[in-house]
């Protein structure tokens, strides 16, 4: 078992590192002071990843959208109670969720972390599905997505996303669609299952009011050694190109919301914790309230406080969005363009650069506050193929000639795409 | 962690809860006032002009200027409704200055920041300022508007409006469009004033480290304000309604949201929780188990209790067809618990549900601010222990009594215009 202590110079935090015997990677970040505890186990698997194999399959496996999710709900059914019944024991809450490139299931708590964890490990590690409960599951799922479908930002969200995206299953939804989801059944859960649930493909993470040596003692008693069995995710080819600039949908709604993105080439590793990193301080600059082009459209009434950023990427998808509520969204779209050239011709002031440095390097300090955040920001980490706390080291190597080489070359018009949810007028 | 509060002037209560685990500190000031159709734009308004420009910092633009130079310090306003009240809230939050780079004094800036926007706002003639009033007003507006945009949140709003109907709680604590767009910069001035004058206010500090600056800071500047705090009711149970009432709106949606409110007349608050909880606060409550789990008619279905109130709202999103069976269910979830059909296991997992939640109160700076500011609307500080054992001592009878004591008052329904899913 390798251990290794990870600390950050500029905050004091640390954590230690575990490669477990069974495969499994380990964070640990004992928090004085705190009260509670929270734990993620998480696998590498999304919403995304319908298209695999393992070195052992001679073809690759392709699986219905939204399966990954569905496998979420499922696994908290054992053969025997339901997992919620086994923490009500504990009074830890449970929970898990479902992204585009991962599967984590949590507890927090505040007393009995070790039955907790024993839980968590436990049911995991032990699936069991059946052909009724699968179906019984589709009706709580398909009202989820009934749910989402009326939520306007996530619409406005993934109608860009299937713009920008020709292949790359990122444009499909998390829950898959209601006829995506009656394709599933207990054998494929079993078979994703099995394949993205191997602990070498799996990561957990606890924080909070822990002893690193009782978590790893526990680990020893519950992990199963997996063997791994190199396990190849493939994605659609995709070109850099968009595949629409613009899509329009009215819904009953009371304020009009838009979603402006720019596709950008995708990374991974240190090179996407740079770039992620140069996309957030571009973000920044691009919507400070203190700039010429805020303070018009502001007076204007064109984009409200609502007005703001996102960096959204993972594996083979890498865009910057911004988003909010307007009447008027091909001026914002028009005024981002020409803000982002004008950055281009007369640079980026020092003075503007530092502020904005000094503000992500504050909201990366003030993460560790937080029990969920730090447990989070391991996992997070892991994920992404990084060290915790390495994001304030990139931060700090930035410079503004970094952010105007992202801005030339992924802030491109040519890969802008807009996408609008209107307000209905009666 | 250190807990004190003072009286820093008559009806304004200041607590600093120093707490070293912490990276950064957080100010808040909460203004307590009566909710009212009439005031409730207004008051937002005037909150909200304070934390865009001040007299300093007279621009939004010079205004989040110098915040992101303070390391991307938070200043912002809020407001929310508890029973009959209107809560607005200043708050501010910072890096520690142990972790500036450069040895920047963060936290003596905010507090001049802070202390001009509360006491020195940007005001000429009388009135607050032109041009920032009219992106302030807007921004009410575009809010208000926007509530639609969150269908669960507009059906529990208009369910609220339902149940409270002719009760200072029917009202948004944003207010209406109208009175949002009736409202000027001269009037909104006089909201300010009055707020400063008459509401009931608690201010709170958290940090790593004790700061004498911000009792100093608050002291002065309410120095110069003249009281009169009026006097406010934190708890006013709404009255059951002589019969049901049914209210269906149909929208374009595909899901159907529904909201039912029932209403108590019992004071025992640790027994309605408990019932609360077990019929459907949590992910091995009632409605839970049975309207989701068991019949598969939802995909959440839960509830939450309005003790200020003594109102419990039930929600969920469901198919049109589904409509009177998920309305039967609830019904019969809740009569399960009126006749005793919930087990010690039931209660013991509720105690322990509401026990691991008081216990991680103080992990978060939000979290202590909440529960102090809490225990000052219930008019006693009692420790999380206390509160605990409170939850313990609920025997099952007392379970069984509270929930005997809700009735059916109102239902709001959110239909969509035809059933495609059905």
């Amino acid at each position: 078992m390798n251990k290794e202590l990870i600390s950050s110079e500029r905050t004091g935090e640390c954590c230690i590192h575990v490669k477990h015997k069974s495969g499994l990677d380990i964070y640990i970040c004992e928090m004085n002071g705190f009260s509670s505890v929270e734990a993620l186990f998480g696998t590498k698997y999304g919403s995304v990843n319908n298209l695999f194999r393992t070195a052992g399959d001679s073809e690759f496996t392709s699986v219905p959208e939204g399966i990954a999710h569905f496998l979420e709900h499922k696994l908290f059914e054992n053969e025997d109670c339901q997992v919620f019944d086994l923490y009500a024991k504990t009074g830890a809450s449970g929970n898990a969720f479902t992204s585009f490139d991962k599967t984590c299931y949590i507890f927090s708590s505040s007393g009995n972390y070790q039955e907790n964890l024993r839980i968590l490990l436990d049911f995991v590690q032990k699936p069991y599905f059946t052909q009724e409960s699968v179906e019984k599951e589709v009706g709580i799922i398909g009202q989820e997505i009934q749910m989402t479908n009326d939520n306007p930002e996530w619409r406005v969200f993934f109608n860009m996303l299937k713009c920008m995206y020709h292949s790359h299953p990122v444009k499909t939804d998390i829950a898959g669609t209601l006829e995506s989801i009656e394709k599933i059944s207990a054998e494929l859960l079993y078979k994703c299952y099995d394949t993205f649930y191997n602990l070498n493909n799996m990561v957990l993470s606890i924080a909070g009011n822990i002893k690193a040596d009782e978590v790893l003692a526990i680990c020893d008693e519950m992990l199963r050694p997996c063997e791994d069995k190199g396990l190849e995710c493939v994605f659609p080819d995709e070109p850099l190109s968009i595949v629409s600039p613009e899509f329009r949908e009215i819904q009953n709604i009371g304020a009009s919301i838009f979603s402006l993105g720019y596709k950008c080439t995708p990374c991974s590793g240190n090179d996407k914790t740079r770039r992620t990193t140069a996309a957030a301080i571009a973000g920044e600059l691009l919507t400070d309230p203190s700039s010429e082009m805020y303070v018009r459209l502001m007076n204007d009434g064109i984009i409200n406080s609502t007005f703001g950023y996102e960096v959204f990427c993972g594996d083979g998808y890498f865009t910057v969005i911004f988003s909010g509520e307007s009447e008027s969204p091909d001026i914002v779209k028009e005024n981002i363009v020409k803000e982002a050239e004008r950055m281009l011709r007369d640079g980026i002031p020092e003075k503007d650069f530092r502020r904005f440095k000094k503000t992500l390097y504050a909201s990366l300090v003030r993460e560790l506050n937080n029990v969920e955040v730090v447990a989070n920001v391991m996992l997070n980490a892991h994920m992404d193929g990084i060290r915790p706390f390495d994001s304030i080291d990139v931060l700090s190597e930035l410079t503004s000639s970094d952010v105007l080489d992202f801005i030339r070359s992924e802030l491109n018009s040519d890969r802008l795409v807009l996408s609008v949810v209107e307000r209905k007028v009666d | 962690m250190k807990y004190n509060r003072t009286e820093i002037s008559d009806g304004i209560g200041f607590s600093t809860i120093i707490d070293e685990k912490f990276k950064s500190c957080l100010l808040t000031v909460k203004f307590i006032t009566k909710l009212d159709r009439s005031t409730a734009a207004e008051n937002v308004l005037a909150i909200s002009a304070l934390t865009d420009t001040s007299s300093d910092y007279n621009t939004i633009a010079a205004m989040s200027e110098i915040l992101t130079e303070l390391y991307g310090a938070g200043l912002s306003s809020s407001a929310r409704k508890r029973g009959d009240l209107q809560i607005l809230s200043v708050n501010s939050s910072w890096l520690a200055d142990k972790y500036a780079l450069d040895g920047e004094d963060i936290s003596g800036e905010m507090l001049r920041i802070f202390s001009g926007c509360l006491f020195r706002p940007n005001v000429i003639n009388g009135e607050f300022e032109a041009e920032s009033f009219k992106i302030n007003k807007m921004e009410l507006i575009d809010r208000i508007d926007a509530e639609l945009n969150n269908k669960s949140g507009y059906a529990l709003s208009r369910a609220q409006e339902v149940a409270f109907c002719g009760e200072p709680a029917e009202n948004s604590c944003y207010g209406f469009r109208d009175t949002a767009e009736a409202a000027d910069a001269a009037s909104v001035y006089a909201a300010y004033k009055r707020i400063l004058s008459t509401s009931q206010i608690e201010a709170f500090f958290v940090a790593p480290t004790d700061d004498p600056a911000v009792e100093k800071m608050l002291r002065d500047g309410f120095s110069a304000v003249s009281r009169k705090p009026e006097i406010c009711t934190f708890k006013s149970p709404s009255p059951l309604k002589n019969e049901l009432m049914d209210v269906e709106e149909e929208f374009d949606v595909l899901q159907c949201q529904m909201v039912m409110a029932f209403k108590s007349d019992s004071d025992d608050i640790y027994a309605m929780r408990m019932m609360s909880l077990i019929l459907g606060e949590t992910p091995v409550s009632k409605l839970f188990a049975n309207v989701r789990e068991k019949l598969s008619l939802c995909y959440y279905c839960s509830c939450q209790l309005s003790l200020t109130k003594n109102t419990l709202f039930v929600d969920c999103g469901i198919k049109r067809s589904n409509i009177e069976k998920t309305k039967a269910e609830i019904n019969r979830q809740i009569n399960e618990i009126k006749n005793g059909n919930f087990s010690d296991e039931d209660i013991r997992s509720a105690v322990l549900f509401i026990q691991n939640s008081i216990e991680q109160i103080g992990d978060t700076m939000s979290s202590y601010t909440g529960w102090y500011f809490e225990r000052f609307c219930d008019g006693k500080i009692i420790t999380a222990e206390e509160m605990t054992e409170a939850f313990k001592n609920v025997t099952k009878k007392r379970i069984i009594a509270a929930a005997k004591s809700f009735s059916i008052d109102s239902i709001y329904i959110m239909l969509n215009k035809e059933d495609n899913n059905s």
